[in-house]
């Protein structure tokens, strides 16, 4: 979880992501944002995100962005 | 049918009735119908399109979620479910493709190569990109486990063919506007006020705007010699026609959904108070935005050899800018086919990369401006900077709006350059309005076109500050609110244009 918030920090710097539940739904994560995000999780956990995970729920938030790594890893 | 006449009122009005008449679980079965019935009047000949999408797409649909629900070989089934998927997409984006780039593409072949072959003669299904678009994005959709298929052909019909969106969008998500269509609507006055106000709205600034607008728009760029000292003017007054005329057919659209209940997505969002292109195309037609994002945006961006790349460049620039390049080709190549989608010529094309290549040069600047606000002490709620951010946006996208409107590249460039180094704003009374050829008409339709964009203005920025007009319009007294609408009854044809100076919606030719 610590890398993701460090990933996320450097990607975009201006959220909260410990209590941020609205990151896409706010418009704080925009698309381009999104696929930086996507590209450096899929780096660093070795996982593999097709557009099909590419949906608000997956993404308005850390924990959401965490659950999601983690059935990727499993799966 | 146009959207502008009384046989099409009378149709919606007709619609409506019976909607609320009959039993409410027959309601659908009625929308379909008269859908039908009014895309028929369009021309029989075409429909066969619109019914070869409906039944492709509805089969696709249908056996994508068979293989799913089978107990099949995992690999295989994925490779099953890529088989129809393309199948249904090549089918559907082939027929739009033939019907709409065959002479485009001959004709780039005859300059190329000096060769002659003869363009051919297409009939284009009304609305064939939208309703398109909207089935594929509905395909997509479930083979990407987002939605399930509808079984019922009919049900899906209706999805495709619904007449107040078919023509000119909003371009719909089955998850949202299926349930809708097939689910039972009481009447509720509310409802029809707000579906009345919004035709209303929506007519005024079709009427009033965009066919006074358009009278210059298209006197300037048929003769830009002529006018050469008024490109400004000619792209400005471009501004205020495509905006209030694809604005305004919307508010139609969305005002007679309204009428059965139904909610359709909304598709502007003040564009011109946008302070950078990303934000403008947030706000400019944005159903076809978020479309061209979930389908061509993200599947591209996370394609295998956009994988391949993303690693070849971060080795070769490092992190931060490796992972923005690829994502500013994908960007690229959407805004490539959004020229593509707005017309068959190369100057949509190059109105397509303009677009893009901003976004990717904004997108790949992105960490280095945050650093100069930085330093600049500039605030992001700081009113002088975001109005700065208005205007350059507003200048960015007039400069796209010479590509589009202009008849081909190298005009737009000259019209580009005069505006730049001619101004003569009195030669707009040289341009004779109505049959009256004298410069007294020109004169009242340039101040019916500032008083209505001053209106126009003046809700867009109430709405911009998170006041809802329509609530407060319906807490008005009904004498009030009767007053209004005689008022406006009376006033669009007087200073609206008549049908033979005024075009039909541009949105409706795609």
């Amino acid at each position: 979880m610590e890398k993701l918030l460090e990933i996320l920090e450097d990607i975009q710097p201006d959220a909260d992501y410990e209590t941020c539940e609205t990151l896409i739904d706010d418009g704080i994560l925009d698309s381009f944002a999104i696929l930086s995000i996507v590209s450096e999780l899929q780096d660093e956990f070795e996982i593999t995100i097709t557009p099909a995970e590419i949906i608000p729920e997956n993404f308005n938030s850390a924990k959401a962005l965490w659950a999601m790594i983690e059935r990727l890893q499993a799966g | 049918m146009s959207l502008i006449s009384m046989e099409f009122l009378l149709f919606v009005f007709l619609a409506v009735v019976g909607y609320y008449w009959i039993p409410q679980k027959f309601q659908w079965i009625w929308l379909l119908i008269f859908s039908y019935i009014y895309y028929i009047s369009g021309g029989l000949q075409v429909t066969s399109f619109l019914v070869f999408t409906t039944i492709t797409t509805y089969l696709g649909g249908v056996f994508l979620e068979k293989i799913s629900e089978k107990n099949m070989e995992k690999q295989k089934a994925k490779k099953k479910k890529k088989q129809i998927l393309i199948s249904v997409l090549l089918l559907n984006f082939g027929v739009l493709g033939v019907l709409k780039y065959t002479n485009f593409a001959i004709g780039t072949v005859n300059t190329l190569f000096g060769a002659e072959f003869n363009t051919l003669q297409f009939l284009l299904p009304l609305g064939i990109s939208f309703y398109t678009f909207q089935s594929m994005g509905y395909i997509l959709d479930i083979y990407w486990e987002r939605t399930t298929a509808e079984h019922n052909l009919f049900r899906f019909a209706l999805f495709v063919s619904f007449f107040p969106q078919i023509l000119q969008g909003p371009i719909g998500r089955f998850s949202k506007l299926g349930t809708q269509l097939f689910e039972a609507h009481s009447l509720h006055s509310e409802e029809i006020e707000q579906g009345i106000l919004r035709i209303f709205w929506g007519y005024f600034k079709k009427m009033v705007l965009a066919d006074n607008a358009v009278i210059f728009v298209n006197a300037i760029f048929d003769a830009p010699d002529v006018y050469d000292g008024l490109a400004i003017i000619g792209v400005l007054a471009y501004s205020i026609q495509l905006y209030c005329d694809f604005s305004g057919g919307m508010d139609v659209v969305i005002g007679i959904a309204k009428l059965f209940g139904i909610t359709l997505d909304e598709n502007f969002k003040r564009p011109y108070f946008a302070i950078s292109i990303t934000d403008f195309w947030h706000r400019w037609h944005i159903t076809l935005g978020t479309w061209m994002k979930d389908y061509v945006f993200y599947p591209v961006s996370l394609s295998g050899w956009m994988k391949h790349f993303s690693k070849f460049s971060k080795k070769l620039f490092g992190k931060q800018i490796g992972r923005t390049l690829p994502i500013c080709l994908a960007n690229l190549i959407v805004f490539l086919v959004v020229g593509i989608w707005h017309g068959a010529a190369w100057k949509f094309i190059i109105y397509g990369l303009y677009n893009g290549l901003i976004i990717a040069f904004s997108g790949l600047m992105a960490p280095n401006y945050r650093k100069w606000k930085q330093k600049l002490h500039i605030v992001e709620d700081n009113k002088g900077f975001h109005f700065f951010q208005i205007v350059r946006t507003f200048i960015l996208v007039n400069i796209s709006w010479f590509f589009d409107i202009a008849k081909d590249v190298p005009t737009a460039l000259l019209m580009m350059k005069h505006a730049i180094t001619k101004c003569n704003l009195y030669q707009i009374f040289e341009i004779k309005i109505g049959e009256a050829s004298g410069t007294k008409y020109t004169l009242v339709a340039i101040l019916v076109i500032l008083f209505g964009c001053l209106a126009v203005f003046i809700v867009s920025f109430l709405e911009e500050s998170g006041k809802d007009i329509a609530v407060f319009f319906a807490r008005q007294h009904w004498l009030v609110k009767c007053a209004v609408y005689v008022g406006l009854i009376l006033l669009l044809p007087a200073l609206g244009q008549p049908a033979g100076e005024a075009g039909g919606f541009i949105y409706a030719q795609f």
